[in-house]
């Protein structure tokens, strides 16, 4: 009942004049202005009736105009989702998508699926969302049921999902998110349905730990539960809209559940945010470090201390999972750090930050050098600090930058932060974890960098190697995901699922390759991708994306030396590369005119490099070794 | 009993958001067919806000089978004194 559930109703008078100048707005053309109007007018927890004004209003919006990526989504259920992708649109433009949204028509789940000419394989998603609800989970069992037939009635559920994973995946190679049940508040058994073994709510529950361990590459599993959960489950459901018109939870839990899974899909496509950028007094201890000194600062003693410690706790783990950490804070850098190195409860060490800017210069400056030091995109950082005016200033001068809404009291920083989303991924790899080294790393060569004045003495000194290997079961989550993430070195601005890319390498003529780097700091991990494909006696590079964390240090010419050799192994005379010119990849629009291709053609934007068996390919200091760390070549 | 009036001032404007036109004036004989937009998506952002706006519980298939606008301002007319 309305007033009874505690959703968001935004101030009518506000949100009716930002409609009007929205829609001028777009009628002048001005479709940024018209998105940073709408915006703002709605959080996740807004009703249904403001979400759905709002994102008709966006739908006015050209999102492509505004750098947003394309995505094409299917959604798949045997539930009512029409009112539902408008909203999911509004929260994907807000996590940087353009989608495209294809209701498959109601409950024809099993057709749309397993028939390959079906309207839903021939609109080629990039992503099917199985929207399912615990109403798919075929799962009753009477109370006298043996175990083992209780097992088998959940490994059978699961199954039943498998075969649809699977049939999506090999069909369109796209990548396939799936719910976990939505456990029901109500059961006529009460407590006892989550106690006894053949329990609805237990079965329901075995059901989802077993669908989380069947997800694997390609297959993402939307936690539809905890949705659920956080939105409030008694409210969760709304018989009248489900006896009505098959909608499946109640309709003002539409911006919670378009809001996470698109924080999930952005995780899914390389979106999600690498940085997060931290002020320091009253963001991670209470009090001014400058005046109150390391013994006056409140944390870790008090209630206050200990929701700083809670929050820096938080940011640990965050940095432990692969989360670069800056400081960006009015103060004097000596004392700030001080508290990092010699208070007994921060949690957070100084080697935990990739940068330390502590200044009195403005944020904005000094958060668009911060993402100059590390070489990340402005849009890949999220920005935490107590007061509001320094918020303000950056969201309105750096509008790429993710500001976090961060509440007055310290207790309540951690949900705060948590219930941004800006982190989320579908999988943790081994270099998400390793990320924050890379970056100590790279610190480490700028350092050495500036004792040489030669640069080629420089390079010589990093003893680069490399690894190039194909898309094998390890590596392939991580190439699908740098090819997802890459925005300033991608050629062709292509990006490839797991699936997909495990079927490309699969065909005959085409090749998948991935590059890791090492030098004497470290190892860099997995840094670039190709894809390549011969046709007749060309090889044409479709595909070439790679890390700029290693750009300048002559892996560009070391990965045109592998496409060369690929192609003369191949037979083949001449390559092939484009450049599809993007709101981001400035930086490569000369690379082939760098590696010496001649322009070929205009329209299709390629460039061509005849082969010359005899010549000694690209000059760099790269060497090549194998897996084994064996030296292959000079 | 509430004023006929001012349900079909409120209902009115309810009308005008929802269908996104200033202009738009109900009249009793009203039905789906008169307002471009009024599909079953836009019913239930009506019924909603409806809902909302006079405080009331509405079944959509209740809302539905009224046979025009005239018949939903005397149920809400009737909802809401029966609240009061």
């Amino acid at each position: 009942m309305p007033g009874e559930v505690p959703t968001v109703t935004a101030d009518q008078a506000i949100l009716k004049s930002a409609l009007v100048r929205a829609k001028a707005a777009v009628q002048a053309g001005d479709h940024a202005g018209a998105f940073a109007t709408l915006r703002p007018c709605i959080t996740p927890d807004s009703d249904f009736v403001d979400q759905a004004r709002v994102a008709k209003a966006l739908s006015a919006v050209d999102l492509h105009v505004l750098g947003c990526r394309s995505v094409r989504i299917a959604l798949v259920a045997a539930s009512t989702l029409d009112h539902f992708a408008g909203v999911l649109r509004f929260w994907l433009a807000d996590a940087g998508f353009a989608a495209d949204i294809f209701i498959n028509p109601f409950d024809t789940i099993a057709a749309a699926v397993l028939d390959s000419g079906s309207a839903l394989h021939r609109w080629q998603p990039d992503i099917v969302w199985l929207f399912s609800t615990y109403r798919d989970a075929d799962l009753e069992v009477s109370a006298d049921t043996a175990p083992e037939a209780i097992a088998g009635a959940v490994a059978g559920a699961v199954a039943a999902r498998q075969a649809l994973w699977h049939s999506l995946q090999k069909g369109m190679g796209c990548l396939v998110i799936d719910n976990s049940a939505d456990i029901p508040a109500d059961d006529p058994f009460g407590n006892l349905a989550g106690a006894a073994p053949w329990g609805r709510r237990t079965l329901l529950r075995r059901y989802n730990a077993e669908l989380a361990a069947a997800a694997g590459p390609g297959v993402a599993l939307f936690d539809l539960d905890h949705v659920a959960s956080l939105w409030g489950k008694r409210r969760w459901e709304d018989a009248r809209y489900w006896f009505h018109s098959r909608h499946a939870f109640a309709l003002d839990a539409s911006g919670t559940v378009a809001h996470s899974a698109a924080r999930l899909i952005a995780g899914a496509r390389g979106l999600s945010k690498k940085c997060l950028v931290l002020d320091l007094d009253n963001t991670l201890w209470g009090g001014v470090i400058g005046d109150d000194g390391i013994a006056g600062i409140k944390l870790g003693s008090g209630a206050e201390g200990e929701a700083f410690v809670a929050f820096q706790r938080t940011i640990k783990s965050l940095q432990q999972r692969g989360v670069i950490l800056a400081v960006c804070s009015k103060n004097d850098p000596e004392i700030a750090k001080s508290v990092f190195r010699d208070h007994p409860d921060s949690v957070l060490r100084l080697e935990d930050f990739a940068v330390f800017t502590a200044n009195w210069d403005n944020k904005a400056d000094n958060i668009r050098d911060i993402a100059g030091a590390l070489n990340i995109g402005l849009d890949a950082i999220v920005f935490v600090d107590d007061n509001p005016l320094e918020r303000d200033i950056v969201a309105r001068k750096l509008p790429e930058v993710a500001v976090v809404d961060l509440p007055d009291d310290p207790a309540e920083y951690v949900a705060a932060l948590g219930r941004c989303g800006w982190f989320e991924m579908i999988a943790l790899s081994a270099e998400d974890r390793e990320r924050s080294r890379f970056y100590a790393e790279h610190a480490g060569r700028t350092a050495v960098r500036s004792n040489f004045t030669d640069m080629d003495a420089y390079l010589a000194s990093l003893e680069m190697t490399a690894i190039v290997g194909p898309a094998d079961a390890f590596n392939l989550p991580r190439m699908s995901q740098l090819i997802g993430k890459s925005n300033q070195f991608h050629l062709t601005g292509t990006r490839y699922g797991e699936a997909e890319l495990a079927s490309i390498a699969a065909r005959p003529d085409w090749f998948v390759r991935h590059v890791r780097l090492s030098d004497r700091f470290g190892d860099s991990g997995l840094i670039a991708c190709l894809v390549l494909h011969r046709e007749h006696a060309t090889l044409h590079v479709d595909t070439w994306v790679m890390s700029c964390r290693v750009l300048g240090r002559g892996v560009e010419e070391f990965i045109a030396n592998e496409i060369r050799s690929i192609a003369l192994a191949q037979g083949c005379h001449q390559l092939a590369g484009r450049y599809v010119r993007s709101a981001k990849n400035g930086l490569v629009a000369d690379l082939y005119e760098r590696l010496g291709f001649a322009p070929a053609d205009e329209t299709t934007k390629t460039w061509i490099l005849e082969l010359d068996r005899a010549a000694p390919g690209w000059k760099t200091r790269v060497k090549a070794v194998s897996a084994t760390g064996e030296m292959l070549y000079a | 009993m509430p004023d006929r009036e001012q349900v079909i001032q409120k209902l009115t404007g309810i009308f005008q958001d929802t269908f996104d036109d200033p202009g738009l004036e109900l009249f009793d004989a009203m039905t789906a067919a008169d307002i471009d937009d009024w599909d079953s998506l836009q019913h239930i952002v009506l019924v909603l806000a409806i809902e909302r706006r006079f405080a009331v519980k509405l079944n959509p298939a209740e809302v539905g089978k009224l046979a025009n606008v005239g018949k939903m301002i005397d149920l809400l007319q009737a909802k809401t004194a029966a609240k009061a």
